[in-house]
C-alpha cells in the first residue's frame, strides 16, 4: 500500500488536506480575484458584511475590502508559515543531523546551544528579533524560525544516533565516503520522516507567531495578514466586531487544516513503520 | 380634595411672581457645587519626571498642575484669554526689555512656607531658562529678575522680547517651584520632582507605579471654598479599551485626552450618566502634519510636493480617520489661534488629476508598473491617527504612482530615525500649536540650528526668507507688526511647502455627569480641577 492510500485511510487528514488545498487555492488565485492593492480605499467605511454584495464582507474603518484583505492575507499566512517551517527544518535537521553522527565535543556544543534556545520561550525571541532588526518579510519568517528549530534538531539527533549504528552506515565508511557525505546522502534521509511528521506543528505554531507579531504592530505594515487585521479591528471591536472576528476564524480555520493534516501524515507515517 | 387642588392652583398662580423672580437663584442653587468625594480619572501613561517646570508637556500637567500652578491660566473669558493665578496682574515694557508680574497675596507652599518673588526668580532663571523644553525658547534672551518687594518679580532681557509671547506662554511655562527646596541641590534629580510640592489646591499624596497616583485637599489652598474635590485618583489604564468599559463601569469618573478610541465614542455617548466632551482643549491644538526630507531628490521640487498636498483629501482625514473629531487644516497656524491665523494662504484642493498632472510636469513619468518613484513613509506611533493616515497616506500616494512604503517604528525608533539619522522621505507627525508659533511652531519650517532635535525641522529645509521673518518676529514687540510678520510665514510656507498641514484637532473628554465644571477652560485637562466638583 502506498503513501498516499495510507493517508487517505485517515479521516482528520483528508479534511485537513481539503481545508489546506482549498487555502492554497484561494491564496494562489489571489492576485486574480483582487489584482488591485488589498489595501486600495474602495468604499463607504465601516460597511457591514453582506450589506453590498460588490463588497460581501463590508469594509474596514478606512474603507478597505474586507474579503479581498481577507484573500490576500490567506498569501502571506500561509507563505509566513511554510517558510518558516522550512527554514525551522533546513536548521534544525542539519544540526540535528551533525551533532547525532559526530558524537562527543560537536554534539555537547551544539546540544547547549539548543538547549540556550529552547530556554527563551519562541516568540519572545521573534519579538526581540524584529524589533531590534525591523518589520519586513523575510526577517519575520526568519524570527520565527529562530525559535522553531530545536525541536525538530532534537528529533533528528534522536534518530540519527539509532540510525548510525546500523550497517549500512559502516558499510559506507569502509568504501571510503567522506562522513559528511555519510550524514547528510546516508543518514539524513532515514531520518527525516519522524522530523516531517513535525512540520505540521511547526506551520501552525509559525502561522500563530506570525499573526501575533502582526497583531502588535511588528509585522510588514505593507502587506496585509490576518494578524494586522485583527489589530486594527480590536479598535473598534464594540462597534464592528465582525472586522476581527473574520480574519480571526479564518486564523482558526487554517491552523485547524494545518493540524489535522499534520496528524494524517503522522499516522500515515507510523503506520509505514510498523510495517517495516 | 378638588377645594384642596383650587386652592393650591390659586396659590400658584397667586405667587407666580414671586416664583419667576426667584426661579433664578433656585436653579444656581441646585448647581451649587458640593464639597467632598473622590474624583477618579484614568492615566494613561505615567510619567517619571512629574516636574512641570522642567518638562512641560501634557502628561505631566495632566497630574502636576493640580500641585503645582503657573502665573496665569488659559480662560475663555478672560483678558487675552488669561486668568490669575500666582499672578495677579501683569504688564510688558514698551521696549519689550522687561516684564513686571504682581504675585498674589497669601499663597502659601504645601510645606507651609510662604510663597514670594524669591521663588519666581529662582524658577524662571535656574529651571524655565536653562532646563525647560519650551523655556528654553521663550526665556532665551532672559537675562535676570528683579524682586523689589515678594510681590513684584521683574524680568529683564537682553534682547526685545515680544510681551505677547511671554503672556501666550504663561500658562505651559511658568509652573513656579519651591525656591527652598530646590536651591543648592541638582535640579534635575531633586527629589520633590517625584514627590511635588506646590502652592495649588492639591498637594501630591502618594505614587504606586502601575497603579494609581493619588492627590489630597490643600486645607491652605489661597482660592476661597476651594478646591471642592477631597481627592483625586489617576488609575492607570494603559489599555485604550480599558478606560471605556472602566467609565461603563462606573469605575472611573472621567478619561481625558481622548483615552476612548474616537470610533467608540458614538456608542458610550449615548449612554445614560455618560457625556462626550470635545470642548477644554482650545489651548491644546494638535495638527496633523506631512514631514518631508527635502534631502530626498524628488521632493526637493516644489512640484512634487504640491502634487502631495493635492493627492491628500482632507475631508477623508477628517470624516473617515477622525471620525469628524478635527478640522481640515488650511496652514501651519490652526484656525483657533484667531490672533495669528491668516486665511489668506493658499489652498491645495484634492484633486487628483492635478496631481498627476504637475508629477508629469515635474518630469516624473510612470513606469511600466504604473509607479513613477518609492518613498519611504513613517508614520509617528503615538496615536492611533497618525498611524492610520500613514495608511491613508499610502493609498492616496499609490493613485498618483508614487509607491510608499511605510515602515513602523516604537516611539524611539521613529524619532532616532526621523530627527537624528534622517532616514526617511515623508513622516507622519503631530505638533502642537501652544498658542503662539513661536513656542513650537515657526520650530517646524525654520532652518535647523541643531541635528537631533526632535519635533523640529529635520528635513534639511532651509529658505533665507523665511528664516528672516521668523526671525523678525521673535523680536517684534509691536503686535501688530508681530501678526503681519507670522501672516507673513504662514503664506510664505504655504506656498513653498516645507511641509503639509493635514488637519488640526483637540481631544475628546468622555466624563460621567456626575463630574461638574468640566472643561470650563480652554486648558481643562492640564488645569488644577479647583472648581471641579462631583455629586455625592
Amino acid at each position: 500500500m502506498n503513501f498516499v492510500a495510507r493517508f487517505m485511510r485517515s479521516p482528520e487528514g483528508v479534511i485537513g488536506a481539503v481545508v489546506l488545498i482549498g487555502l492554497v487555492l484561494v491564496a494562489l488565485a489571489a492576485p486574480l480575484l483582487f489584482p488591485r492593492d488589498p489595501l486600495a480605499i474602495v468604499g463607504q467605511p465601516m460597511l457591514e458584511p453582506f450589506a453590498d454584495w460588490a463588497l460581501p464582507l463590508g469594509t474596514d474603518r478606512l474603507g478597505r475590502n474586507v474579503l479581498a484583505e481577507l484573500v490576500h492575507g490567506a498569501r502571506a499566512s500561509l507563505l509566513v508559515g511554510i517558510a518558516a517551517a522550512l527554514a525551522a527544518m533546513a536548521i534544525g535537521a542539519s544540526v540535528g543531523t551533525i551533532a547525532g553522527f559526530a558524537g562527543g565535543f560537536v554534539d555537547e556544543a551544539l546540544m547547549r546551544v539548543v538547549d540556550a534556545f529552547q530556554t527563551v520561550p519562541g516568540f519572545l525571541l521573534a519579538l526581540a528579533f524584529v524589533s531590534v532588526i525591523g518589520a519586513s518579510m523575510p526577517i519575520v519568517v526568519l524570527a520565527i524560525a529562530l525559535g522553531a528549530w530545536t525541536g525538530p534538531a532534537r528529533l533528528a539527533r534522536a534518530e540519527v544516533l539509532s540510525i548510525r549504528e546500523r550497517d549500512y552506515v559502516d558499510w559506507a565508511r569502509v568504501i571510503g565516503m567522506h562522513p559528511l557525505e555519510i550524514a547528510f546522502r546516508e543518514i539524513l534521509p532515514n531520518a527525516l520522516p519522524p522530523v516531517l511528521a513535525l512540520s505540521a506543528v511547526i506551520v501552525a505554531g509559525a502561522i500563530l507567531t506570525e499573526a501575533a507579531l502582526s497583531f502588535l504592530g511588528l509585522g510588514d505594515p505593507n502587506i496585509v495578514t490576518w494578524g494586522s487585521m485583527i489589530a486594527e479591528g480590536r479598535a473598534v471591536l464594540r462597534s464592528a466586531p465582525f472586522l476581527s472576528i473574520v480574519p480571526g476564524i479564518a486564523l482558526v480555520v487554517t491552523v485547524l487544516g494545518v493540524y489535522l493534516f499534520g496528524e494524517g501524515l503522522a499516522e500515515a507515517l507510523s503506520r509505514r513503520r510498523v510495517r517495516s | 380634595m378638588s377645594k384642596f387642588l383650587i386652592s393650591r392652583r390659586t396659590l400658584l398662580g397667586a405667587s407666580a411672581a414671586l416664583l419667576a423672580s426667584t426661579a433664578l437663584p433656585r436653579s444656581a442653587f441646585a448647581q451649587e457645587a458640593k464639597k467632598g468625594g473622590r474624583l477618579i480619572v484614568a492615566a494613561d501613561s505615567e510619567p517619571r519626571n512629574l516636574n512641570p517646570a522642567i518638562v512641560a508637556s501634557n502628561g505631566v500637567f495632566f497630574i502636576a498642575s493640580k500641585v503645582i500652578e503657573p502665573l496665569a491660566e488659559a480662560s475663555f473669558d478672560g483678558e487675552n484669554g488669561l486668568a490669575p493665578r500666582l499672578a495677579t496682574k501683569w504688564e510688558g515694557s514698551e521696549d519689550g526689555l522687561s516684564a513686571t508680574f504682581t504675585l498674589r497675596e497669601g499663597v502659601t507652599w504645601h510645606d507651609g512656607k510662604p510663597f514670594t518673588s524669591d521663588d519666581v526668580a529662582f524658577s524662571a532663571l535656574n529651571v524655565w531658562k536653562p532646563l525647560q523644553n519650551l523655556g528654553r525658547l521663550v526665556f532665551a534672551n532672559l537675562e535676570s529678575v528683579d524682586t523689589p518687594d515678594p510681590l513684584t518679580a521683574i524680568f529683564r532681557f537682553s534682547k526685545p522680547t515680544p510681551f505677547q509671547l511671554i503672556r501666550n506662554a504663561l500658562p505651559a511655562t511658568t509652573s513656579v517651584l519651591p525656591k527652598h527646596l530646590y536651591d543648592g541641590t541638582d535640579i534635575a534629580e531633586n527629589p520633590a520632582n517625584a514627590q511635588l510640592v506646590g502652592t495649588g489646591p492639591f498637594k501630591f499624596a502618594e505614587y504606586k507605579p502601575g497603579e494609581y497616583y493619588l492627590l489630597k485637599r490643600n486645607e491652605a489652598y489661597w482660592g476661597e471654598g476651594e478646591p471642592n474635590l477631597d481627592e483625586i485618583l489617576y488609575r492607570v489604564l494603559p489599555d485604550r479599551a480599558a478606560a471605556a468599559s472602566a467609565l461603563e463601569a462606573e469605575e472611573i469618573h472621567l478619561a481625558a485626552f481622548s483615552a476612548v478610541p474616537l470610533a467608540d465614542l458614538k456608542r458610550i455617548g449615548a449612554e445614560d450618566g455618560i457625556e462626550v466632551i470635545s470642548k477644554g482643549y482650545e489651548g491644546l491644538t494638535y495638527q496633523l502634519v506631512v514631514e518631508i526630507n527635502h534631502r530626498t531628490e524628488q521632493l526637493a521640487n516644489l512640484k512634487v510636493r504640491q502634487a502631495i498636498a493635492h493627492a491628500i483629501d482632507k475631508k477623508f482625514v477628517v470624516d473617515t480617520i477622525f471620525l469628524g473629531y478635527a478640522t481640515a487644516s488650511t496652514g501651519i497656524v490652526p484656525q483657533n489661534a484667531p490672533e495669528f491665523y491668516d486665511a489668506e494662504t493658499e489652498q491645495y484642493d484634492f484633486d487628483v488629476a492635478k496631481a498627476n498632472a504637475l508629477l508629469d510636469e515635474a518630469g516624473y513619468t510612470r513606469g511600466a508598473d504604473g509607479n513613477r518613484f518609492t518613498l519611504r513613509l513613517l508614520p509617528a506611533p503615538y496615536f492611533n491617527e497618525t498611524r492610520q493616515f500613514g495608511d491613508y497616506l499610502r493609498q492616496a500616494l499609490a493613485e498618483v504612482g508614487i509607491d510608499a512604503q511605510i515602515a513602523n517604528n516604537d516611539s524611539a525608533a521613529h524619532q532616532k530615525a526621523v530627527y537624528t539619522d534622517h532616514a526617511f522621505d515623508l513622516a507622519v507627525a503631530p505638533p502642537v500649536f501652544r498658542g503662539d508659533p513661536a513656542i513650537s511652531t515657526t520650530i517646524l519650517v525654520r532652518t535647523a540650528t541643531a541635528e537631533g532635535v526632535p519635533f523640529s525641522n529635520q528635513g534639511g529645509y532651509s529658505n533665507p526668507a523665511l528664516d528672516t521673518l521668523i526671525d523678525d518676529a521673535l523680536v517684534a514687540v509691536d503686535e501688530e507688526e508681530r501678526t503681519a510678520l507670522y501672516n507673513e510665514v504662514q503664506e510664505l510656507v504655504a506656498k513653498d511647502l516645507p511641509l503639509i498641514n493635514v488637519a488640526e484637532w483637540g481631544f475628546i473628554t468622555v466624563a460621567r455627569t456626575s463630574v461638574h465644571n468640566v472643561s470650563n477652560n480652554p486648558r481643562w485637562a492640564v488645569s488644577n480641577w479647583a472648581d471641579t466638583w462631583i455629586d455625592g
